[in-house]
C-alpha cells in the first residue's frame, strides 16, 4: 500500500496539471478539444485524489490531516471540489485555469512535503474530529475560491475602469457573475468554517477541557469568522458590493494563509503538526 | 475584351463546361459606380433571362449587395461566355466599368475559392461581417427557385454557405464587436450577467443614439428609456423603436437610478450628465454597476463620473480601441480561415470531378454488366434455376466489389490525384466499344 500511495502521490500533480492545461488552452486559445476534455480531466483528478485520501485514511487508521503535507493535500482536494461545484452553478468554465492552478499549487506543495510516517494521534480517530477537519478544509477552500474570484473581479474591474482591454476582457464571466460567485464561495466558506468551529468546540471540550479557548488557532479563526461575517452582512444589506468585497476576499485569504502556515506550524498547541 | 484582375488559374473542366465569376466590389469600384451596377431582385430576373438565351450559358446566379455585384456562371466551354456576360451585366449600365481593374474575373477553381471567401466574410469591408452570409443564402435560394442555377452552381453556393458557417464557428473571424453599437453591447455584457434584465437610458435622439439603442435592443436589452431636450425628436425616435419609453428631459437625473446603461449622444456643448447626479443615483442603486457611454463630441458626460465607484465611463476613444482590438483578433485568425477555405475548395473540386467522372463511371458499369450478362447467358442452360440464381447473385456482388475502388478513385474520394479519364477508357477498352457502337 505504501508503494501505491507513493505512486498516486506522484501522479496527482500531473493529473491536476493536465486539467489546468486543458482549461488554460480553452481559455487562452479557445481550443475546442481542450474545452471538451477539461471537465473529464478535473473529474479524473478528483477521483484519483479521493482515492488517495481514502487510502491514506485506511493506511494510517486516522483522518489524513496529521502532517502539513496531508492537510495541504486535503485542502487542494477541497479547492478543486468547490471549484467544480461553482463551475456547475455559474455555468462557466472561464475561471477554471485560475482556480485549478491554486489546487495544483497546493498539491505540488503537498507532494514535496510528504513524509513517510505521520504521527499517530488518538484524537484523530474520533468521527467528530473528522467532521471538524472536513468542515474546516471546506471552509478554507471556500475562502480560497472567493479570493481567486476576487482577483479576477478586480482584473475585469480594472480593465473596464481604465478602458484597457487585456486578455481577461471578454473571456471571463461578467462582473455581476464574478461578484455572485465570489459571494457564494464566501458564504459557503463562512458556513463551513462556522460548523468547523462549533464541532471543534464540542470535540475540544471532550479532549482538552482546559484552555482550548485561548489556543491561538481558535482565536485567529474566530477573528477570521467575525471579519467574513461582517463582510457578508454588509453585502446582504447592500452597503458593500463588488470591489470592496473582492479586496476583503483577498485580505481574508492572506489571513487564512497565515493561520494555516504560521499558526499551525509555530503557535498553536492544539493545531500544530507536532 | 473584359479586363481581368490578374487572378488567372487552372480551369476545372466539368463534363459540360467551366465555371466563371465576374463582378465589382468595394475594393475595385467606387460607391457611385457600384450604385449603378446594383441589381434588385426584379432586375436580376430580367438579367438572367437575357443571359440564359445564350447557348453557351448553362447556369447563372447573381449576388448584389451594397458592396458588391457578382455574377456566377457555368458555361459550356464552346464560345465566349465572358464577353456577353460582361457587356450585358456591367457595360450596359456604365462605361466606367471599362477602366482597368474595375471588374474582376475568376475562372475554374478560383470561382469556388472566391465564392467561399465572400460567404466567409473575408472579402467584406469589415472582415468577418455576418450579413454577407445571409445575402449569399438569399442569392442561392433565388437562383434555385427561379431555375437559374443547376447542379453545379447550386452546389457551389450551398458549399459557400456551409463553409461560411464553418469558418465563423472554428475561427475568431466574426467574433467581437466591430461597430459602435455592438461595442456598447459587448461592454454591457462584460458587466451584466443578463442583458434582458438591464434598463438602458438613451440621452439624445440623433442617428448615433438610434444605432446604439437598436444594437442594444437587438441583443436583448430589457427596457429602453429615451430622453431628449426636444420632445418631438424623442417621439420620432420612439416611433422607430416602439418598445421605448420617453422620459422628460428634466427628469433624466432621476431616471439614472433605474438605468444600468446610459448612452449619451447629443450636440450639447456642455456635459448633460454631471458627477453629483450620478453619485446620487448610485447611492439609490446600492452599488449596482452602471455603464455610462459618452458618444458626444464635445463630451456629454462629466469626466469626473468615471471616478465614482462601480461606474464605468467609456467614450468614443474607448469604443474605437475595443473595435480595433477585435479587428486585430479577427485578422490574427485570417490564416486559419484561409486554410479552412482551401480545404473546402478541394472538397468542392473533388465533388466536381466526381460529377465529371459520372459518364465514364456509367459507361464502365454498363460494360461490366454487359460482360456479366454475356457470361451468365452461356451458363443458363448448364445450370438448374437455383444454382443459376446463386451464380447471378455472386457475379453481381463480384462486379460491385471490383468496381468499388475504381469508382471512388475516379470520383476523387480517395484523396489521390485524379487520373486521366482517357487513359482509364483505354485501360478498360471503352474506346474500342465506342468505336464498335456499344
Amino acid at each position: 500500500m505504501d508503494t501505491t500511495l507513493w505512486i498516486i502521490n506522484a501522479l496527482l500533480p500531473l493529473l491536476y496539471l493536465g486539467a489546468v492545461g486543458a482549461y488554460g488552452l480553452s481559455f487562452f486559445a479557445d481550443h475546442a478539444a481542450a474545452r471538451r476534455g477539461s471537465r473529464p480531466l478535473v473529474l479524473l483528478a478528483l477521483a484519483g485524489h479521493l482515492a488517495y485520501l481514502t487510502l491514506l485514511t485506511l493506511r494510517w487508521q486516522q483522518f489524513p490531516a496529521a502532517t502539513v503535507s496531508q492537510a495541504v493535500s486535503a485542502l487542494a482536494f477541497a479547492v478543486a471540489l468547490v471549484y467544480l461545484l461553482v463551475e456547475g452553478y455559474g455555468r462557466s468554465r472561464a475561471t477554471g485555469v485560475w482556480l485549478l492552478s491554486v489546487a495544483l499549487l497546493f498539491e505540488l506543495l503537498a507532494a514535496l512535503l510528504r513524509s513517510t510516517a505521520p504521527p499517530h494521534f488518538e484524537r484523530f480517530e474520533s468521527p467528530l474530529f473528522a467532521v471538524h477537519v472536513s468542515l474546516a478544509l471546506i471552509g478554507y477552500a471556500g475562502f480560497v475560491v472567493a479570493a481567486c474570484y476576487g482577483f479576477l473581479f478586480l482584473r475585469v474591474y480594472h480593465d473596464l475602469k481604465n478602458a484597457s482591454f487585456s486578455t481577461f476582457f471578454g473571456t471571463l464571466p461578467p462582473l455581476e457573475v464574478l461578484d455572485r460567485m465570489m459571494a457564494g464561495a464566501l458564504g459557503c466558506g463562512f458556513a463551513a468554517l462556522a460548523g468547523a468551529v462549533a464541532s471543534g468546540a464540542v470535540w475540544a471540550e471532550r479532549f482538552f477541557p482546559q484552555g482550548w479557548q485561548s489556543d491561538p488557532k481558535v482565536l485567529i479563526t474566530l477573528a477570521t469568522l467575525a471579519f467574513y461575517g461582517v463582510v457578508l452582512a454588509l453585502r446582504a444589506s447592500g452597503r458593500l458590493r463588488g470591489r470592496p468585497i473582492a479586496w476583503a476576499s483577498l485580505a481574508g485569504f492572506a489571513a487564512l494563509l497565515f493561520s494555516l502556515l504560521a499558526v499551525n506550524l509555530f503557535l498553536s498547541r492544539l493545531h500544530g503538526f507536532r | 475584351m473584359t479586363p481581368e484582375s490578374g487572378m488567372a488559374s487552372s480551369t476545372i473542366e466539368t463534363q459540360a463546361g467551366s465555371l466563371l465569376a465576374l463582378g465589382v466590389d468595394h475594393r475595385s469600384a467606387p460607391l457611385e459606380l457600384r450604385e449603378k451596377l446594383s441589381y434588385s431582385p426584379e432586375q436580376q430576373a430580367e438579367l438572367i433571362t437575357h443571359l440564359r438565351r445564350r447557348a453557351e450559358i448553362v447556369e447563372a446566379a447573381v449576388l448584389s449587395t451594397c458592396n458588391r455585384t457578382e455574377l456566377y456562371l457555368r458555361a459550356t466551354g464552346d464560345g465566349d461566355a465572358l464577353t456577353p456576360a460582361f457587356e450585358t451585366t456591367f457595360k450596359a449600365r456604365s462605361s466606367e466599368i471599362d477602366v482597368d481593374g474595375r471588374c474582376f474575373v475568376f475562372r475554374g477553381t478560383d470561382v469556388a475559392r472566391h465564392a467561399l471567401r465572400v460567404a466567409s466574410g473575408l472579402e467584406s469591408m469589415v472582415l468577418g461581417e455576418p450579413e454577407i452570409l445571409g445575402q449569399v443564402k438569399k442569392a442561392a435560394a433565388r437562383a434555385e427557385e427561379n431555375g437559374w442555377s443547376g447542379p453545379v452552381l447550386a452546389n457551389l453556393l450551398q458549399h459557400a454557405i456551409t463553409t461560411g458557417g464553418r469558418v465563423r464557428r472554428e475561427t475568431a473571424i466574426s467574433s467581437g464587436a466591430v461597430s459602435f453599437g455592438y461595442a456598447v453591447v459587448e461592454l454591457a455584457r462584460s458587466i451584466f450577467s443578463r442583458l434582458e434584465d438591464t434598463c438602458v437610458l438613451i440621452i439624445g435622439a440623433g442617428e448615433t443614439a438610434r444605432l446604439a439603442a437598436r444594437s442594444l435592443l437587438e441583443r436583448g436589452a430589457g427596457r429602453l428609456l429615451i430622453t431628449n431636450r426636444g420632445r418631438r425628436r424623442a417621439e420620432q425616435l420612439r416611433a422607430q423603436l416602439p418598445a421605448a419609453e420617453i422620459v422628460p428631459y428634466a427628469d433624466r437625473d432621476r431616471a439614472l437610478s433605474r438605468a444600468d446603461v446610459v448612452v449619451a449622444s447629443t450636440a450639447a456643448l456642455e456635459p448633460v450628465l454631471l458627477a453629483p447626479a450620478v453619485a446620487a443615483a448610485m447611492a439609490e442603486r446600492r452599488g449596482r454597476a452602471l455603464l455610462a457611454v459618452d458618444l458626444g463630441v464635445p463630451r456629454n458626460i462629466d469626466p469626473a463620473v468615471g471616478q465614482i465607484a462601480n461606474v464605468f465611463l467609456q467614450d468614443i476613444d474607448t469604443l474605437e480601441a475595443l473595435i480595433e482590438r477585435n479587428l486585430k483578433r479577427r485578422r490574427a485568425d485570417l490564416q486559419q480561415a484561409q486554410r479552412l477555405i482551401e480545404e473546402e475548395v478541394m472538397r468542392f473540386e473533388r465533388w466536381l470531378s466526381g460529377l465529371a467522372a459520372q459518364p465514364l463511371l456509367d459507361q464502365l458499369a454498363r460494360h461490366a454488366e454487359n460482360l456479366r450478362r454475356h457470361e451468365l447467358e452461356r451458363l443458363r442452360r448448364q445450370l438448374d434455376p437455383q444454382s443459376f440464381a446463386q451464380v447471378e447473385r455472386a457475379t453481381d456482388s463480384l462486379v460491385r466489389k471490383l468496381l468499388h475502388h475504381p469508382r471512388r478513385f475516379l470520383r476523387g474520394a480517395t484523396g489521390d490525384p485524379l487520373p486521366d479519364r482517357a487513359l482509364v477508357r483505354r485501360m478498360f477498352g471503352l474506346e474500342d466499344l465506342e468505336r464498335r457502337g456499344r
